[in-house]
């Protein structure tokens, strides 16, 4: 399973990261998931949130589960995910991930344990921002 | 041998640092370093339970024994995404 991880404080380009998609002819699904800046926190409104991130740390909780990826779904042929750092604006995306596999339905689990995995171990942290 | 531990997100803003260096006895362990941090930021007590540990980019249980040249990091539950 190929892998990209880019920790970035540059807006996600998805039109560009789509168009930059490699894919091998055995594989059918190709999933994305963007995770987007919600307009409130704990019901308050806010302007945008802000990433900090221990990033030696977060590239390595990243690539173990990259690794713990691979072993679940062995047909996997990619992974590329990108997090947002710094200041996201509300509506703007601070997460986007890929996933390309043979059939959709290892894509959209190995997605969905990856994102959920990612919020318990990969040390991101967000401070909302409040509303001018 | 001197420790030097890292604090993160709102646990750098409770206790109004960043860094501290904390002076252990050969052979501590990461539960007594705690022990050291927490006299010194009696503010960083109540949450620890809820505390992450990293020693160097790795997850540390509070059992695990320090060497010179660890460097420890301290944080609260992560939120990326």
């Amino acid at each position: 399973m190929t892998r990209s991880l880019s920790l970035t404080t540059d807006p996600i380009n998805e039109p560009a990261l789509v168009a930059s998609r490699a894919m091998g002819a055995g594989m059918g699904a190709a999933i994305t998931f963007s995770g987007v800046v919600r307009g409130s926190e704990a019901g308050e409104p806010i302007a945008a949130i802000d990433y900090e991130a221990f990033v030696p740390m977060a590239e390595r909780q990243f690539n173990l589960l990259f690794d713990q990826l691979a072993e679940r779904w062995p047909t996997l042929e990619s992974v590329r995910l990108v997090h947002r750092l710094g200041v996201v604006r509300v509506n703007e995306a601070s997460l986007w991930v890929e996933i390309i596999s043979p059939h959709r339905g290892e894509a959209f689990a190995a997605c969905q344990w990856l994102i959920e995995e990612m919020k318990r171990v990969v040390p991101i942290w967000k401070r909302p921002l409040a509303s001018a | 041998m001197t420790i030097p531990v890292q604090l993160w997100s709102y646990f750098r803003d409770l206790a109004g640092t960043s860094r501290l260096d904390v002076e252990l006895a050969a052979g501590a362990t990461i539960a007594q370093l705690l022990d050291a941090v927490y006299l010194r930021h009696p503010e960083l007590a109540g949450l620890r339970k809820s505390t992450l540990i990293a020693v160097g980019v790795d997850y540390q249980r509070p059992d695990y024994v320090l060497r010179a040249g660890d460097e420890v990091s301290l944080f609260p539950p992560v939120q990326g995404g």
